[in-house]
């Protein structure tokens, strides 16, 4: 085990030899693992070549000896590290409910016998001996410019994380490690899906916070290093898609012409100078009161449901696991079917509680959403049990998308999503806000992203028209089913009527759902807006397009439209501006970026 | 462009006739064999169609489904017939509708492409953010001498697929793009 040698990163540097000995050792005593870090730096000879400085300036609890030059960036190599011994308090419990039916399986099957009740003990210990084996032989450690972890069991295997590739860290501590002072930190590489990613499950608070803090620092030295060195090369086109040259939003960056890089690469590196410390921001902390606000994005109205499902599928798996006759359940469920009084008080039950339960879930799950302008990235956190904090990079921050749904415009609320490249799962973690008056989110986007784009140009009246047969159509259509279907089966009437009120329904949803559309492009960013029951609104700057896509469809041919979609590398990858007028949408496309479009335009004028 | 300032009106778009989309033809076709092998597929497809009509009315005649109302039950030996009417004649008609639409040009370091037939689309990939170039062949593509070249971007609304292109033109095609993309190669997103 103590094995683990640290290659030196660079053969060059003469600190790292000496240092990588002894940090490789792992610490003796399993109470100052979690500490490893600042508190290895005390001792006197760590102490004195201490210029290796491994907590960057913002945190740098002991980093006493402050890097002389933090743009030099010396090649570093921490020492290796292991989660905190505290895990093997939470890993066994965690693993317990998995465990809970095999046991009791083996103590029924043996009949309470002792031998059961040691085959059992057996289990509980073999747990906690595996948690104890996963976490002497896990550690981590910065190497250079990448992020090693390291699982060294029978075979070793090394997952190495260069630094920047590092697209942000999430810092969440779910309630049993809360209650431990502990923390899981995941970091997100853009690699999409869990492949690529680290996930360290177990470290302390304040590790978690430094290594956060050190991994996000160095992330951004080294892209902004790249970048500067990119800027002597110019448009040599070799850097990874991570060191992106930052460019100004220009009247037309979105030009192929390679004009872009040499100059704008000058700029930069200024902004994102490496160890630049900007003091945190709290943008906008959501008072608790507007909490109440949750309730009506609608999903968590099903709250009550989603538990009463969850409950009826863990009452299946343990009925089956406990071997309980299937033939049980469905006498139940007959019994319940034939006393409908029951049935219907359930139900009215469910339906009370759902604008309770699904509040108090929302509270849960967004209590004091606060949004933090901290060094080159935006931070948002929020949860009651579990807190969850979401690191977006400025950087690579696109735009923004404002949803309001219909029972939100109602009340005048709204949300946002930030729309960043090569994020993934952008859906959760992009959030911006929860559900806040629309204006108080309109000034905190502002300020986080830029401002909303208004003035949105209104789509051809064909399109009102498209609008409301789709609406209404379908409904027809279904209520015609029925009909035929009811002829025989007389309680389809039923739904032949539900179908009526639907179409009926639809002339006022078709008629928003026109109301809504629109695009617009102003001051270097282009928006598109659509939808009704959950109405969006997208901002983007004309950079983050990459390509354009125009659809007909042969009845939008008939209708004189088209859907003009804007490729987009960040966010769901294509925004829509749908049933736009033939001409208005080429037009759209190529005032947006002219010269993808212009050597293909008609010159027609449109009458 | 020079009709920005008309675009405020709101009947703007509405005033010029259905149809036409001021975008002018890509300049090159697609290979005349990809008409062989749309007619190919499109037969594929129909002999494939018309045989499951065919093993369906068969299933419905034999009168296990009492819940079919009668006339439905009675007049199931026409199914194949009506989707062979139906099938075919669009089997036949695509590959020349799909051959008149398909067209692609590179200029202006823009790759520019028509596709469809019923529906249309048309996509522009401008070189400077392909990220990756593909040359594909199927095994009809293969066996007629044809590639698929596939332009991606980082947004799938933003990536293009050229089917039906000859052999040595995909070929060409493709290592123009990637070489092109390698000098143009701008990381904005």
């Amino acid at each position: 085990m103590t094995g683990l040698p640290d290659p030196p990163d660079r053969p060059g540097d003469p600190s790292a030899d000496p240092h990588a000995g002894p940090s490789a050792d792992p610490p003796a005593d399993p109470s100052a693992g979690p500490h490893a870090g600042p508190s290895r730096e005390d001792p006197g000879p760590h102490a004195a070549p201490g210029l290796r400085a491994y907590g960057p300036p913002p945190v740098g609890a002991s980093a006493g000896p402050a890097p002389a030059g933090p743009s030099a960036g010396p090649p570093l190599a921490g020492p290796s590290l292991r989660l905190s011994p505290r895990v093997l308090l939470t890993e066994p419990i965690r693993t317990l409910p998995s465990l809970l039916l095999p046991l009791t399986g083996v103590l029924f099957l043996g009949g309470f016998s002792s031998g059961s009740f040691g085959w059992a003990a057996f289990g509980l210990v073999g747990s906690v001996l595996y948690a104890v084996v996963r976490w002497a032989t896990f550690t981590y450690q910065v190497i250079g410019d990448r992020l090693e972890l390291t699982r060294a069991l029978i075979g070793r295997s090394v997952r190495t994380i260069p630094l920047e590739r590092i697209r942000g860290v999430d810092v969440s501590s779910p309630p049993l490690h809360r209650l431990l002072g502990l923390a899981v930190l995941r970091i997100d590489t853009g690699a999409g899906g869990s492949k690529q990613e680290g996930e360290l499950d177990g470290v302390t608070l304040v590790e978690a916070e430094r290594l956060k803090a050190a991994l996000l620092w160095h992330a951004r030295a080294r892209a902004a290093r790249r970048a500067g060195a990119r800027g002597t090369v110019a448009a040599h086109g070799d850097g990874p898609p991570g060191a992106a040259v930052t460019v100004p939003a220009g009247p037309f960056p979105g030009t192929p012409e390679p004009a872009g890089p040499s100059p704008a690469a000058a700029v930069p590196p200024v902004r994102h100078r490496t160890g630049e410390t900007l003091p945190e921001r709290v943008l906008f902390v959501v008072p608790r009161r507007w909490l109440a606000y949750g309730p009506l994005s609608g999903s968590y109205l099903l709250t009550p449901f989603a538990f009463v499902a969850g409950a009826a599928g863990l009452a299946f798996q343990w009925g089956s696991e406990l071997r309980i006759d299937g033939r049980i359940v469905v006498g139940a469920g007959e019994w319940l079917w034939g006393h409908p009084l029951l049935l219907g008080g359930a139900l009215v039950v469910l339906v009370l509680a759902m604008p309770v339960l699904g509040a108090a879930m929302y509270a849960v799950f967004n209590w004091d959403f606060t949004l933090r302008a901290r060094d080159g990235y935006l931070v948002a956190e929020r949860g009651l049990l579990t807190r969850r904090s979401v690191s977006l990079e400025r950087r690579r921050v696109r735009g923004f998308e404002l949803v309001e749904g219909l029972a939100e415009r109602w009340a005048g609320v709204a949300r946002a999503w930030a729309i960043v490249t090569g994020l993934g799962d952008s859906g959760t973690r992009g959030q911006l806000l929860s559900v806040i008056p629309r204006r108080a989110a309109l000034d905190v986007v502002r300020e986080a992203v830029g401002p909303i784009l208004t003035g949105l140009r209104p789509h051809p009246p064909v399109a009102r028209r498209r609008r409301l047969f789709r609406a209404v159509f379908p409904w027809l259509v279904a209520a015609a089913c029925a009909a035929v279907a009811a002829r025989s089966w007389p309680p389809l009437w039923w739904a032949v009527a539900a179908a009526l009120v639907l179409a009926v329904l639809g002339v006022p949803l078709g008629l928003d759902r026109y109301r809504s559309l629109g695009h617009t492009h102003e001051g270097g960013r282009l928006s598109v807006r659509s939808g009704s029951l959950r109405r969006s609104q997208v901002v983007i700057e004309e950079r983050a397009v990459v390509g354009w896509t125009l659809r007909q469809t042969w009845f939008q041919r008939r209708a004189g439209v088209l859907t003009v979609v804007a490729g987009v590398g960040a966010g769901s990858g294509g925004y829509a501006a749908i049933d736009v007028g033939e001409a208005q949408g080429v037009a759209f496309a190529a005032e947006v970026t002219p010269a993808w479009l212009a050597p293909f335009t008609e010159d027609a004028p449109p009458s | 462009m020079s009709d920005r300032t008309e675009q405020r009106g709101d009947t703007a778009g509405a005033g010029s006739l259905p149809g036409q989309v001021p975008l002018r033809p890509p300049a090159n076709p697609v290979s005349r064999k990809a008409i062989v092998m749309w007619l190919l597929d499109g037969l594929f497809w129909s002999v494939l169609l018309v045989g499951g009509a065919f093993l369906l009315s068969g299933w419905i005649g034999d009168g296990r489904w009492s819940w079919l109302p009668e006339w439905l039950a009675d007049g199931a030996g026409w199914l194949p017939a009506l989707t062979a009417v139906l099938v075919v004649p669009a089997a036949l008609a695509e590959p020349f509708w799909r051959y008149a639409v398909h067209r692609w040009e590179l200029s202006g370091d823009v790759v520019y492409a028509r596709s469809g037939w019923i529906d249309r689309q048309w996509t522009f990939v401008p070189v400077s953010r392909i990220q990756t170039v593909d040359k594909k062949q199927g095994t009809l593509e293969r066996v007629l001498g044809l590639a698929t070249v596939d332009i991606r971007t980082a947004s799938h609304a933003g990536s293009s697929t050229i089917k039906g292109l000859d052999y040595g033109v995909a070929a060409a095609l493709a290592e123009r793009l990637a070489q092109r993309a390698e000098e143009l190669r701008d990381d904005a997103t």
